[in-house]
């Protein structure tokens, strides 16, 4: 049982990675490379936070969200002003950046060891100690960040975020300063992709630096695709089958050796074949040009 | 005579060496219509470009109601009150009809991520508002039972009718109408010159590149013949167009254009 309720874990944590990638780049339309950087800051600051200043879990995450959003400017706002690919390609250094940071500060990071023996997270007084509880626990903290991503879709600012996807002369036409639109997209993005990086390293209770590779990126930004950018839903429904698929492919009785590989061939495979066959993705409201 | 409200002075823009605009002198008074014509290259649009800050001149000033405001972004010129129709339309696609035009409001609060988030209930009542508001507009120009289709599916003449009730949500005083006409159907040719009419009885400052002669002959009180990014001339509609030197521009451009 235990089994199932680790997949849910982990389903409920990338929900939250894939939305938050999905508000800037599905509805915001900013492809963005960098968003398994912005999760693993927002694991090391949770973990360092607690480790370090000996804070909780849930105050070392309510400083991590703004801390990540913050040092996501250092990225967005020389880069906000690039046109299309080099905003794509400058996205994917600062992730390459970042990881080779969280690699080689060994003296705050322990680099390629790794932090272990994270505090176990604690809630009123009791401790999340077992999958289960963490189950609920995760789904409960997700729901929460899934919320606040739907109300702020659901406004005038979300609506004002597609407006600048569909047309960026158009919107400044009408008065929206579009560079500050853009930015406070990709700063919510990136503070709210804190919190899975928050919720991973409490369930993993250790994190190393490749958990938050590019690989990582491309994952959940397959997620949202697959799923349906600039949906609600198709990010919650992408990251579903992506962390389902391999425990699914588990079930075919075949070697170790060969459904770890088997496992990136079908993701790959599965990508071309939907951008043939749903280039919107599964539930997908909007189409990459 | 009206008041002035937007004034172009020695504007001057040059892309490499072609003076694109070479040093333009005009006024554009509240509660007019006024054309802008010209053979293509003339600097009509070019001439936009500077007054909404899309481009920065090389020499020269844009006032608005008196004040400077050449050297300032698009955004800002907008929330003045200068409002743009671009020749290609440029409406939301993905957004329906109502939705572009509560884009188009100023000032929202519910724009920025934490007044949407914590001020809900006032957030709410201002865009019950708003919708209120922008089934007027959208009933202005036609086009009220449209308002839940995705702009992207109506034809190019909606389009323009949208994009131009979009600037009138968004309060715009002085509007540049960059062919408003051009590719639109027939039928729809009346309603918009209608509108435009209307926009300048109510004392806004309506400025339109125009190719037909018949639109600038209905539509507009004043006409300005642009050649070579200057002005050739200047004055009543049916003066200006009487001028063989115009008509035979004008015969050019028809011969391509009807």
């Amino acid at each position: 049982m235990n089994y199932i309720w680790h997949i849910l874990v982990m389903i409920s944590i990338y929900a939250v990675l894939a939305a938050s990638l999905n508000l800037v780049a599905g509805y915001t339309g900013l492809l963005s490379l960098c968003h398994a950087a912005f999760y693993g800051i927002g694991a090391y600051a949770t973990t360092l936070l607690m480790m370090q200043m000996g804070l909780g879990f849930f105050p070392a995450m309510a400083l991590a969200v703004p801390l990540t959003a913050l040092l996501s400017l250092l990225i967005a706002i020389p880069s906000l002003r690039l046109r299309g690919d080099y905003f794509v390609l400058a996205t994917l250094g600062f992730q390459i950046i970042v990881f080779s940071l969280l690699y080689n500060c060994v003296r705050l990071t322990r680099g390629p060891y790794g932090i272990p023996g994270i505090p176990i997270p604690s809630l009123f007084g009791v401790p999340v100690d077992t999958v289960f509880k963490y189950f609920l626990f995760s789904t409960t903290i997700s729901t929460g960040a899934l919320a606040i991503l739907w109300l702020l879709i659901r406004s005038p600012f979300g609506r004002l975020l597609r407006a600048v996807r569909d047309d960026e002369v158009a919107a400044a036409a009408l008065g929206k300063n579009v560079p500050a639109v853009k930015t406070m997209a990709f700063a919510l993005g990136a503070g709210l992709a804190a919190i899975p990086g928050a919720m991973f390293a409490g369930y993993m209770r250790y994190i190393d630096p490749t958990s938050f590779t590019v690989g990582e990126t491309i994952f959940i930004l397959s997620a949202v695709v697959i799923g349906g950018a600039g949906s609600f839903w198709g990010p919650l429904v992408g990251s579903a089958f992506l962390v389902a698929l391999p425990e699914a492919l588990r079930l075919i009785q075949i070697p170790d050796a060969v459904a770890a590989n088997l496992r990136q061939v079908t993701y790959g495979l599965l990508l071309v074949v939907l951008m043939r066959i749903r280039p919107r993705g599964i539930m997908g409201e909007y189409e990459f040009k | 005579m009206g008041e002035v409200a937007l004034e172009c002075r020695g504007l001057r823009k040059s892309f490499g060496g072609v003076h694109a605009v070479d040093g333009l002198d005009l006024s554009f008074e509240s509660g007019t219509v006024t054309a802008l014509v010209g053979p293509n290259g003339a600097g009509k649009t070019t001439l936009f470009h500077l007054i909404c800050g899309a481009l920065r001149c090389d020499n020269g000033d844009v006032l608005y109601r008196g004040r400077r405001i050449n050297g300032l972004p698009p955004w800002a010129t907008a929330r003045l009150g200068i409002g743009r129709l671009f020749q290609d339309v440029r409406v939301f696609g993905s957004l329906t009809v109502l939705e572009n035009l509560l884009v188009g409001f100023p000032d929202q609060e519910g724009e920025a991520p934490l007044v949407a988030l914590l001020g809900r209930g006032r957030v709410s009542r201002r865009e019950a508002d708003h919708k209120v508001k922008a089934l007027q507009w959208l009933g202005l120009v036609g086009l009220a039972d449209r308002s839940s289709a995705l702009a992207g599916s109506l034809s190019f003449g909606q389009q323009k009718l949208l994009a131009i009730a979009r600037l009138l949500a968004g309060g715009a005083d002085v509007l540049l109408l960059d062919e408003p006409t051009a590719g639109v159907h027939p039928t729809l040719v009346d309603r918009l010159l209608t509108v435009i009419r209307r926009l300048a009885g109510e004392g806004r400052t309506v400025i339109l590149i125009e190719h037909n002669t018949s639109v600038v002959l209905g539509v507009a009180d004043w006409v300005y013949f642009l050649d070579e990014g200057q002005v050739a001339s200047f004055g009543l509609p049916a003066e200006v167009l009487a001028d063989p030197s115009v008509r035979a521009a004008f015969a050019g451009l028809g011969g391509r254009r009807q």
